[in-house]
């Protein structure tokens, strides 16, 4: 029983390699890992693996001691992707070295180191060293939510809505202000002065163009064609002729 | 940074065929699995001390322990212990917890490990050197030192047939103290008290039986304090024989019978005394099992109820202990019912409540008298026999409640809450060894119509057209009623359209290795249709399920064949086994053909015009032809010290858009189409090779071959072909410092020339054959090789209807317990290497190649689920283009929809119909409203001017 005790002991104090998980900015919370998360050190012919522990921790307490070996370290845990390392084992079983290492590359191209053996030889405890978080992967396609705002962001409904704030407002606008030119658009205007301006205005050629579409179609095509009626140009120009004759009614109501 | 390089040009150029939140549990199911719960090791326990709520734990008899929401049934976590365990010794693994232990301790063989009882974390686990465990307990009560609410273990472990008794600190499972027993008695429990450890073992007499030995240790010492053996020779011829031993001292008995049954034996732990009740037999029926139930919950009274099941019905009696005089007194009895039924004990403080759960109620009493506190009938009687239970027991003043966990001899494992069915596990699923998808035969009786009008004069057709109208008449008072609530379910329901009809919802039939038969609905998030015991077997060699005209033929290896009704179940025609076994069957053109252990058809397939490709058992590749079944057309052997693992055929379904692949500069390289295409893959395993062999199956001849080296066979090697290409990974070993070491995949493409534009030595035949002249062109192969994080172990690629969707490819992840859908366009060979696409390279959608392949999160069809021990993934086309049905099981059941190049020909969810509604009803409003406005302003218009 003694000896077996012993065993069991010596068994025990074989170096035992530990990777913490510690908190960083891209895993603040190592605890919320699940419990699927390990860690497997391969070679060929051998695979060990280690579960992840209450204190985030995976421990590999028995490293099998049968010629040195060279180990591919691999942390998987969901969806947190964590860097590789390179675990190089003596043949007694003593881990030497510790290194990151990249996939896809040279075995002897070896990244930071985490961790080397005393050449002193001192007697080796645990080794303790931590692992790295390089990413998370996005499992999930985003679908784009439905919002009031996008909606108004968007250029067409903008112009949309510019073209109605003219339509709207400016006949408003129109209505309560002479010059609206004017910076004060509210100040009073002399009754007299806003006749004038009114008939001026609806006398102008293009208000004139205007009003002509909107009374129901502008010019009479069939009637121009059988020579009833004078073109747009005459129109324009019988109009301009008004303007100055400062006549006005018989013109318009031909239209 | 070179990952996150490698993720970034991996984003950019994988279609986004990912799943979307809000498709999670729509488009896909699982089922994660933990296999039937053992009966010992199942209970209801708090995970903490703080928590309210228990959960149910277990450990099946896969040595899956687990953790089991009682609520709706969910997992909340499992770990396979079968894993970690060496050697398994046949029976289930053995779970102990204690209410006020925030952990639960496990054992399966040479394993034991103490998890984390609220989320499933290790916290310390032993593997034990050349021994086994016998059995394990939790110590009953912390000793002064003891600081720490975690509790002891003690494990009794056989060690070449000697017993040790080991207690393990709770925090590290070191060994506090060890008690090795060199008498050479059988090791069969430990048991404890306040004070005392029990190591009771099976001393076998001289002349036959066993007597009990019961050594007492100290529990802080482990030193023998006492030992005493029970004369029990009579009656105890085996471990089997020892109806129970109590764990702790809520139930300090050991429990046995004499041999014709008459008496129960009943020996309170500590005393030499050994009680003897006599069974009150009324049914005067024979007594086929005994079952002893006891409370293991510390405070707990000490009273015990004895189950005795006669081959019609049972009754059970329930017994109270005096622990001082190590008396044991009959209490009262529990009436016989006729039926199966089984009893699981709970308690709440002392109170001790016993649940008796029949096929059609559920009994509530209270151990210290026989007045029912609880009846509740069960409302769907099943006709399944449950075999075991567990049960909790809340009491609201003077009534209870109760819910308790029942596994069914058919696999299912229950929850019944007061009667009502909660949730429903199919457990047994987790044995499924084979799978086949069923076709929709709906249009069948269409097309059959179809072609009588085709076949008839165009009078008679014109006839049987109206006639076929006319009768279609009469679904139409039903399709009318209906169609409220179908335009009602389509505007408001989850799915924008209804898929069903278009072939997304289809039924899978599952074989598992216990003679069950499943059907699942992939459209009812993998819901069990049905389920029969087809045979009764613990191993069910299923070799092949074939589906024909709504029957489902169940080929094993035994030559036999079952053949059932696709719809309901039920078996229509079996056939007798033959004396041979078969180490697969093929189908050749709906004919089904075994193949023998070593190779050989079981009998030629004269009327089929095919060929047939075989292993044999001795790592050699045969091919067949159709008129002989004796000697192979063709052989192909392997180099020597390789193994043949696997031969690949292209699948059933294949079908090819595109014969060629155009390049940027509108030239086009003709792809490599051989239907006869059989790809090997061999393995050396001393010397750490493994050989691709590309075979034309019709001639035997070897198009393409590629060595590995430094492969490990010990990991999974997996491979798989489809239309010109064919991918396989392993593991390789850096064979010197240069080169690289980890999971490697590749990817070939076979093009029929290296020029583009050009069609090779056949050019413009229109016929070659494989093998009359010499005229069979070698492909030219294109391969690329890239390192992945992890092993596959199984590949399958999508199958779409028309093949014009891009393909995935559909590798299984052991060590992650995921599937992945790798899309080909990321495997593509022709991508270049070391430099950056030239600008028509970039329009074929070819981007730089990187050695490391990282797999995108995207990939993931089985996103964050946790879909464990999947052995066979099936892909099936749909009538939608887009959509191939993903099914894989070997564990987990898990079924989902892949879209490769998105849902092109579906209308996503984000397509709601009540807003287009609401849009045209708005429009609609605006118009009507505008319109007078729009009218009186122009009147007006006329009127001032």
């Amino acid at each position: 029983m003694r000896f077996f005790l012993a065993a069991w002991l010596c068994h025990l104090a074989a170096a035992s390699l530990t990777i913490t998980i510690s908190p960083s900015s891209l895993l603040p919370h190592p605890h919320s890992l699940p419990a699927t998360t390990h860690a497997t050190l391969t070679t060929s012919d051998r695979v060990l693996t280690a579960s992840l522990t209450r204190s985030s921790t995976l421990v590999f307490s028995d490293i099998p001691s049968s010629g040195p070996n060279s180990y591919l370290l691999d942390i998987r845990s969901g969806e947190w992707v964590f860097a590789p390392y390179r675990v190089d084992v003596a043949a007694d079983g003593t881990v030497l070295g510790i290194w990151e290492t990249f996939r896809g590359n040279p075995w002897d191209n070896r990244g930071a180191e985490k961790y080397v053996v005393d050449i002193a030889g001192k007697a080796q405890g645990d080794i303790v060293i931590e692992a790295k978080v390089v990413g998370r992967r996005g499992f999930y396609e985003e679908r784009a939510k439905f919002s009031p705002m996008s909606l108004v962001k968007n250029p067409m409904i903008l112009l949309a809505i510019v073209a109605l704030g003219f339509t709207l407002g400016m006949p408003k606008l129109m209505e309560n202000s002479a010059f609206p030119q004017l910076p004060f658009p509210t100040m009073a205007v002399d009754p007299e002065m806003r006749a004038e301006f009114e008939q001026h205005s609806r006398s102008s050629p293009i208000t004139g163009a205007t009003s002509n579409a909107m009374a129901g179609g502008g010019f009479d095509l069939a009637g121009w064609m059988a020579g009833t009626s004078s073109g747009p140009t005459a129109d324009a120009d019988a109009a301009r002729g008004e303007a100055t004759g400062r006549d006005t009614g018989a013109a318009r109501r031909r239209g | 940074m070179r990952l996150q390089a490698a993720l970034f040009v991996a984003a950019c150029v994988s279609p986004a065929a990912a799943i979307y939140t809000d498709e999670v549990n729509h488009i896909d199911f699982h089922h994660a699995l933990l296999g039937a719960p053992s009966p010992d090791s199942t209970f209801f326990l708090r995970p903490s001390t703080s928590s309210n709520a228990s959960l149910l734990y277990t450990i099946s008899e896969k040595s899956i322990l687990g953790a089991v929401n009682p609520r709706d049934g969910s997992l909340v976590w499992r770990q396979d212990l079968s894993r970690s365990a060496s050697e398994l010794t046949g029976g289930a693994g053995i779970l102990r917890g204690l209410d006020g232990n925030n952990a639960v301790v496990g054992a399966a063989g040479d394993y034991i490990s103490s998890w984390s009882a609220q989320d499933g974390k290790l916290v310390w686990e032993n593997k034990l050197a050349d021994e086994s465990i016998a059995d394990l307990e939790l110590l009953e009560l912390e000793d002064a030192s003891a600081t720490s609410s975690v509790r002891d273990t003690l494990a009794l472990v056989s060690n070449g047939g000697a017993g040790v008794v080991r207690r393990l600190d709770g925090d590290s499972g070191k060994t506090k103290w060890e008690y090795k027993d060199d008498s050479g008695d059988t090791p069969f429990q430990v048991s404890s008290s306040s004070t005392n450890v029990f190591y009771i073992s099976l001393q076998s007499s001289i002349l036959k039986g066993y007597k009990i030995k019961v050594t007492s240790l100290d529990s802080l010492t482990g030193r023998q304090t006492s030992h005493h053996t029970l004369s029990s020779d009579a009656d105890v011829t085996g471990p089997e024989s020892v109806l129970f031993v109590g764990a702790n001292s809520a139930s300090p008995l050991i429990v046995w019978t004499d041999k014709s049954l008459k008496s129960l034996k009943v020996n309170v732990i500590g005393s030499k005394q050994v009680n003897t009740v006599a069974i009150d037999n009324v049914s005067g029926q024979e007594i086929e099992q005994i079952t002893v139930h006891a409370a293991h919950k510390l405070n707990a009274l000490p009273h015990f109820l004895v189950l005795y099941r006669t081959s019609s019905g049972s009754w059970a009696e329930v017994y109270h202990v005096d622990l001082k005089a190590a008396k044991v007194s009959k209490a009262y009895q529990l009436p016989f019912v006729s039926g199966p039924s089984v009893v699981a004990t709970s308690s709440i403080d002392a109170n001790v409540y016993f649940t008796r759960i029949t096929d059609s109620e559920t009994v509530v009493v209270s151990s210290a008298s026989h007045g029912v506190l609880g009846r509740w009938d069960l409302e769907l009687k099943s006709s399944e026999r449950a075999s075991n239970a567990a049960a909790e027991v809340v009491a609201k003043g003077s009534a209870v409640a109760v819910r308790a966990a029942i596994l069914r001899d058919s696999g299912d494992w229950q929850l019944i809450r007061n009667g009502q069915i909660e949730w429903n596990r199919p457990e047994a699923l987790i044995d499924a060894v084979a799978a086949a998808w069923v076709d929709n035969d709906v249009q069948e009786d269409l097309v059959h119509e179809l072609e009588v009008e085709g076949h008839e004069t165009l009078h008679g057709a014109y006839i049987h057209r109206v006639k076929r109208h006319v009768r279609d008449l009469e679904h139409l008072p039903a399709w009318l009623t209906e169609l409220p609530s179908r335009i009602l379910g389509s505007i408001l329901g989850d799915e924008v359209t209804n898929l069903d009809s278009f072939g997304v919802a289809k039924s899978v039939i599952v074989a598992t290795q216990k003679g069950r038969v499943y059907a699942l609905d992939t459209g009812k998030h993998g819901a069990v249709t049905w389920s029969i015991q087809a045979v009764e077997t613990s191993s069910w060699d299923v070799k092949a399920i074939v589906i024909e005209s709504g029957e489902a033929t169940i080929y094993p290896s035994d030559g036999s064949s079952i053949t059932l009704d696709v719809s309901t179940g039920a078996i229509t025609s079996r056939s007798s086994p033959k004396d041979v076994k078969f180490q697969s069957i093929a189908t050749i053109e709906n004919k089904v053909l075994g193949i023998q252990e070593d190779g050989t058809p079981a009998s030629s397939f004269d009327e089929s015009t095919g060929y047939l490709v075989t292993t044999s058992a001795d790592g050699r590749v045969l091919g067949w032809a159709n008129s002989d079944n004796k000697i192979p057309v063709w052989e192909f052997v392997p180099p020597a010290g390789q193994t043949v693992l696997q031969a690949t055929a292209r699948p059933a379904h294949d079908p090819v858009a595109s014969i060629g692949k155009v390049l940027g500069d509108r030239s086009v390289l003709y792809k490599y189409l051989n239907p006869n295409l059989v790809l090997v893959s061999a393995v050396d395993t001393k010397g750490h090779t493994a050989g691709f062999y590309l075979l034309d199956a019709v001639s035997g001849k070897v198009l393409h071959e590629a060595i590995q080296v430094g492969v490990d066979a010990n990991q999974p090697i997996s491979s798989t072909i489809s239309e010109n290409w064919f991918a396989y990974s392993f593991y390789g070993d850096a064979t010197d410092e240069s080169s690289a070491k980890g999971y490697q995949l590749v990817i070939s493409e076979l093009y029929e020339s290296d020029i583009p534009n050009d069609r090779g030595p056949l050019d413009a035949a229109g016929n070659y054959s494989s093998i009359h002249g010499d005229s069979l062109p070698l492909p030219h192969v294109v391969s690329q090789s890239f390192v992945i994080p992890e092993p596959i172990s199984h590949m399958a690629v999508t199958q779409t209807r028309q093949g014009i969707t891009t393909q995935q490819l559909l590798c299984t992840l052991p060590f992650s317990n995921s599937i992945v859908g790798i899309p080909r366009p990321v495997l593509d060979p022709r991508r270049p290497v070391g430099r950056d696409a030239t600008s028509s390279e970039a329009e074929e959608g070819l981007f730089r190649y990187a050695p490391f392949l990282d797999f995108d999160g995207k990939w993931y069809l089985t996103h964050a689920r946790d879909v464990a021990g999947i052995k066979t993934v099936l892909s099936q086309p749909t009538l939608l283009e887009s959509t191939s049905l993903i099914f894989a099981f070997g564990g987990d059941i898990f079924g989902t929809r892949a879209t490769p190049s998105q849902a092109f020909d579906i209308l996503g969810k984000s397509f709601s119909k009540l807003q287009l509604l609401l849009t045209v009803v708005a429009l609609a409003v605006g118009v009507s409203f505008l319109a007078p406005m729009v009218r009186k302003k122009q009147v007006n218009m006329l009127w001032k001017a």
